[in-house]
């Protein structure tokens, strides 16, 4: 088999992996070498489904021992198998990079004989990369579940970012898809790298090594199984927390398998689902929302239509409309509409004028949905109180007006 | 009657303007770089300043002590947009600055003559962003890596720190076949090379790893999820034509 097939193979198998960013570590060069890191990331291109290709996302091999449910590579399949070898691999990273193709290597890998070997084999392409061929782009290491703790730490050595894939979001899902796995096994691996990078942060001197710069990440399988999204959501924030993980990413479920314990081939993947938990993630990470204030008990699931902010703003109108001129930064954050951006313009811009709605605008602040929510001298008296019964309507996604059909049977709803 | 001063069309060139308008006391109608193709307005009186960079450097040094090297440097971003009219914005946003009413005009980016000229840096910033991604190089004869860029705004300049810490051993061309300059490096050392009308071929050096790339691209997508519309817009079709993996494709979807 040549280099080509087995990396349409290798690549196709590694492409369910959500994660491909760059960011969150910078190197320099390192001397005689070939590459940097840049800590905002780089995207090189994109797929024709739209996700950013930064690096080369590949499999080492795709002979899994394993069998779970949910996995192209899973041994009961009838897949082609291919392995690269270290050399190949190597080489086609060095080359992509030296052409700007990629930013560096995602590095993955079905558990070939055991964990250890997998492993072994991971970290031996990283050490060549970085000591041999002193390669200084951005590499990022699956570890695999049940790989030995010096096995890890290496990893961690030689790694930009490491990921161990959670993939279905409760233990008894898990169990129940993968009987190889739990959440025991996945855990292990994360906690290891959270301490030791700890352990590293402690002992701030010019001359500690970096111990996986960019951090680490996970990803979960979302529509799989039957977990509600504040399930999901007080997993990630735990991650978030506890294991100090750098990002977590949502899948939405596309049916590969056949499989009883899975939903049917035809399901279509839930895209907006993923989108609205990506957009709760955001409120997490980035404008300092608790999981428990996106979604309760009573609220279990993330409304389809409307984005968690605007949900959020609605359950509380105790809060709005905010005074844009008086508000601390933190409240016009929570703005239905308002990023981080535009926050940080009026922050910036209140303290030299009284800002008005003309402001805003050209600000390029969005008041599509903002404008139901702020307080400003021009606010219309209809909008100094926020009625969630009224704005509700107004914020849903207007259905698409066609042509009406001269042979419909539906009958015409007329004005009295 | 109004001036029509001409400058050279760089930087430089730009700022001695606008000390010679300070110096003579010049009643500036339009500014306007030597590119510029669009008709003359009859009602100006043309008035050329020559680049002085002893006089650039004294309104750097205004700039930074007005309000701080950040803003000089936004104002660079905006100028590298070429976009007509742009040197009035900045002189316009000079002036209040100079004048020293407000003296902390310089760090509000909200005020009415900032706020356009930080929109545009922004915009060339981004660009300059993106097309550190978006650069291919082709590996031609003696191993040198050649890539052909049309960026949309002139950001070469600004990717030239990126390019040369990462491929501080490699011998490389990035040409801007738009503009006709490019940036030549070589054992360390990076020139501005100006080479009108030139051809790399850099999409037609083509090797093992080119199609190596394109495989790769192909199958790295899920078919369930294509998403023509994003696709677009996260990556422009008018930088397709650089990029070997997307050159071939057909513009699908919606237009």
């Amino acid at each position: 088999m040549d280099v080509r097939e087995k990396l349409r193979i290798l690549s196709a198998a590694a492409k369910y992996d959500v994660s491909c960013s760059s960011s969150g570590s910078s190197r320099c060069a390192p001397t005689g070498g070939l590459g940097d890191a840049c800590s905002a990331g780089i995207c090189h291109t994109w797929a024709a489904d739209g996700r950013c290709v930064s690096l080369l996302k590949v499999l080492l091999s795709n002979a899994c021992k394993y069998d779970c449910a949910y996995c192209v590579n899973r041994r009961s399949n009838d897949v082609p198998r291919a392995t690269f070898t270290p050399r190949e691999l190597i080489q086609l990273t060095i080359e992509f990079y030296r052409r700007n193709y990629i930013e560096g290597l995602f590095l993955s890998s079905a558990v070939i004989r055991d964990p250890d070997y997998t492993m072994e084999l991971l970290v031996k392409i990283a050490r060549e990369l970085r000591t041999v061929h002193r390669f200084g782009g951005y590499i990022h290491l699956k570890a695999i579940p049940g790989a030995s703790a010096r096995l890890l730490y290496e990893a961690g050595l030689y790694a930009d970012r490491s990921s161990v894939n959670i993939e279905i979001p409760s233990d008894r899902s898990l169990q129940y898809l993968a009987p190889e796995k739990n959440f025991a096994s996945v855990y292990a691996p994360m906690n290891f790298f959270a301490e030791r990078k700890l352990e590293y942060k402690a002992s701030v001197s010019r001359y500690t090594p970096s111990f996986l710069p960019a951090g680490q990440s996970t990803q979960m399988i979302v529509g799989a199984s039957g977990e509600s999204d504040y399930q999901i959501l007080s997993l990630s924030s735990g991650f978030y927390n506890q294991q100090k993980l750098k990002r977590v990413y949502y899948s939405g479920y596309v049916p590969i398998n056949a499989d009883k314990r899975l939903p049917v081939l035809t399901t279509k993947p839930s895209l907006v689902r993923e989108h609205r938990l990506y957009q709760a993630d955001w409120l997490m990470r980035f404008y300092k929302f608790r999981y428990d204030e996106i979604l309760d008990e009573a609220h279990p699931n993330l409304d389809l239509e409307l984005d968690p902010k605007i949900a959020w703003a609605l359950r509380h109108p105790e809060l709005f409309p905010v005074d844009i001129q008086h508000a601390d930064y933190e409240m016009i954050l929570r703005i239905p509409g308002i990023g981080v951006k535009s926050a940080q313009l009026i922050v910036s811009g209140r303290r030299f004028t009284k800002l008005r709605l003309e402001h805003l605008k050209k600000m390029g602040v969005v008041l599509k949905r903002a404008k139901y929510f702020i307080f400003h001298p021009d606010t219309p008296a209809s909008l100094r109180r926020l009625y969630p019964e009224m704005v509700r309507p107004l914020l849903l996604p207007r259905p698409k007006s066609g042509q009406l059909d001269l042979f419909a049977n539906t009958p015409l709803a007329l004005p009295a | 009657m109004s001036l029509s001063v001409q400058y050279d069309s760089t930087f430089e060139g730009f700022l001695s303007a606008v000390f010679e308008i300070y110096r003579q006391h010049l009643d500036v109608g339009e500014i306007r770089p030597d590119r510029s193709t669009a008709p003359m307005d009859m009602f100006l009186q043309p008035f050329r300043i020559e680049t002085s960079e002893e006089q650039a450097a004294r309104i750097h040094r205004a700039i930074v002590n007005f309000a701080s090297e950040e803003v000089y440097n936004l104002l660079h971003a905006a100028f590298l947009s070429e976009e007509a009219g742009v040197e009035m914005k900045i002189f316009s946003f000079l002036k209040k600055l100079f004048s020293g009413v407000d003296p902390n005009y310089g760090k509000n980016p909200a005020s009415m003559e900032m706020l356009p000229i930080y929109k545009l840096g922004q915009s060339v910033r981004r660009e300059a962003g993106g097309m550190l991604g978006l650069v291919r190089f082709a590996v031609g004869p003696d191993n040198m890596l050649c890539a052909e860029i049309e960026p949309k705004y002139d950001v070469l300049m600004l990717m030239e720190n990126h390019f040369s810490k990462r491929f501080a051993n490699e011998k490389w061309l990035i040409y801007d076949s738009k503009r006709g300059y490019g940036l030549f490096h070589d054992q360390g050392e990076c020139q501005v090379v100006t080479l009108p009308g030139y051809k790399t071929g850099a999409m037609d050096l083509k090797d093992d790893f080119t199609d190596l790339w394109r495989e790769f691209y192909k199958s790295i997508a899920i078919k369930e999820r294509e998403n023509p519309k994003l696709l677009r817009r996260c990556l422009p079709v008018r930088y397709w034509n650089h990029l070997p993996e997307r050159a071939t494709a057909p513009v699908s979807g919606l237009r």
